[in-house]
């Protein structure tokens, strides 16, 4: 499903990668660990078309970056659920219109844009927090409004670009929790984090960026 | 499709609400200066019915040298009647004359005189053409080169003065209406301008989960359009009561009243809708 083929993304400053080859396949749950700057948010960004690679080939789905037009970048990123560290949430929107924002914009109807959400916020245990503003929300709340955003478009992947770098040890945990029961039901998840000890040991892949090298 | 497009106007309604102090100073500047341009234009469309009112009553009289008999006058009535321009000429025989100066004056001229010294003459009609100035001289020149004519005499000369002043009024409207369309499209440019960097986190939000170019850019259109829209309607209300207004006064000294015309304000109002999208395309397309 993502493919990178001699990929590199290097920046004047040294950060990115260099000549990265690995697959991740459908449902996989892999954690990209590595010190701050050593190349993970520029992995997730090669991933998502954000920026294009200074060589070598990043296959997502049926988009290849050699081939992929600037217009169609949009279809891909459907298919791909994003989650930052920062949540990235509008502040003058209510959970449930910060959730249907995607749905929105692939012309969706509204009663099903209603079922949608309903059903996503319901999963991910907020469907009562559905008409707050995300600052009426804690810090693992919004966190978990912002994957919801990501997983009610179904997406094949979701990225998580450190998602518990603002949390407290245990709304990390549900954090965490959440992203496994969404891979459970077939969503592969690519989690950057700086956190080894909150990852290790639940049975996860790990890749590992070292001197701009991806490992594993 | 059509629940995208009602999202897509919501939300350009929702920005225009946002930033609505700058639209609002936006809407007010082009609905105060494009009142002006309405308000002349109404005055425009009044005169030119001034002037379609006296064109329709404008003829004028052409008197020949006293030696020519009815044929010969007939003649020259028939040279006349094919220059370019002349839509009718009516003869005036000898007789005829004297029958309408008994008319006008109730004395009979040969009773008077024994003798009938009026001329020979016509009356003439000009084609009136579809727009522009109604040009007289010109055909008087020719009228005046005709063997025969003795005499021209016009009452038209301030017809075709009006008519100039008219000319010059549509010249000072088409320019000061370019002007306002001008201040229109930069002022939309610049509210939509400061709408896209308001909205920096929304339109980063959109691309992130998929939103072609032409969806995040749609709500700043509509926001455009609505800024435009209203300061036309804007521009309608102030223009009337300017309408309304120069009425009260023209009615202490006079019966006459400016007439409210809808053509010019609807016409006016599209325009600048079209250009406060053309402000707004602008934008985005800098901006985004």
């Amino acid at each position: 499903m993502i493919s990178f083929r001699d990929v590199t993304s290097k920046f004047d400053s040294g950060a990115g990668i260099e000549h990265a080859t690995f697959d991740v396949g459908p449902g996989e749950f892999v954690c990209i660990i590595g010190p701050t700057g050593a190349g993970k948010t520029t992995l997730l960004r090669l991933i998502h078309m954000d920026i294009p690679p200074k060589g070598g080939t990043v296959i997502v789905d049926n988009f290849s970056s050699d081939k992929i037009k600037r217009r169609k970048i949009p279809l891909l990123r459907r298919k791909v659920g994003m989650v930052f560290q920062e949540f990235e949430l509008l502040n003058d929107r209510t959970v449930f219109d910060n959730v249907a924002i995607p749905l929105h914009v692939q012309g969706v109807g509204m009663k099903v844009v209603r079922e949608e959400v309903e059903n996503v916020l319901d999963r991910l245990g907020i469907a009562d927090r559905r008409d707050h503003l995300p600052s009426q929300l804690s810090g693992g709340e919004q966190q978990i409004v912002s994957l919801a955003r990501a997983l009610v478009k179904e997406p094949l992947v979701i990225l998580a670009d450190e998602p518990t770098g603002n949390l407290d040890p245990a709304a990390s945990l549900r954090v965490i929790e959440l992203l496994e029961e969404i891979n459970g039901d077939g969503t592969a998840i690519l989690m950057a984090t700086h956190n080894f000890s909150l990852v290790k040991d639940r049975g996860h892949r790990f890749m590992q960026i070292v001197d701009g090298e991806v490992k594993g | 499709m059509i629940d995208r497009f009602l999202y897509l106007v919501t939300e350009g309604i929702r920005s225009l609400w946002r930033s609505r102090t700058t639209a609002l100073a936006t809407t007010t500047a082009i609905g105060i200066s494009a009142s002006f341009v309405l308000f002349i234009a109404v005055l425009g469309e009044n005169l030119s019915l001034v002037i379609d009112l006296a064109r329709d009553q404008y003829e004028f009289q052409v008197f020949f040298n006293n030696d020519l008999n009815d044929g010969q006058a007939a003649e020259v009535a028939e040279e006349i009647a094919a220059l370019k321009g002349v839509t009718s000429v009516s003869l005036i025989t000898k007789d005829r004359a004297a029958e309408i100066f008994e008319r006008e004056f109730g004395e009979n001229i040969l009773d008077l005189i024994q003798d009938n010294p009026l001329p020979t003459g016509c009356a003439v009609t000009l084609e009136e053409p579809a727009k522009g100035r109604l040009y007289v001289e010109p055909v008087i020149k020719r009228i005046q080169g005709i063997s025969g004519v003795d005499e021209v005499r016009i009452q038209g000369r301030l017809i075709s003065m009006i008519e100039r002043y008219y000319e010059g009024f549509l010249a000072v409207i088409t320019a000061f209406a370019a002007a306002v369309l001008f201040g229109t499209v930069v002022l939309i440019s610049n509210t939509i301008r400061l709408s896209i960097f308001a909205r920096r986190d929304l339109i980063r939000i959109l691309k992130l989960v998929g939103a072609t170019d032409r969806f995040v850019r749609f709500p700043f259109m509509i926001e455009g359009l609505l800024a435009g829209l209203l300061g036309s309607f804007l521009a309608a209300a102030v223009s009337y009561g300017f309408v309304e207004g120069s009425n009260y006064f023209l009615s202490l000294f006079t019966h006459y009243h400016i007439k409210w015309y809808i053509e010019p304000v609807i016409f006016l109002a599209a325009v600048i809708t079209v250009f406060a999208l053309f402000g707004s395309m602008r934008a985005v397309r800098k901006f985004l």
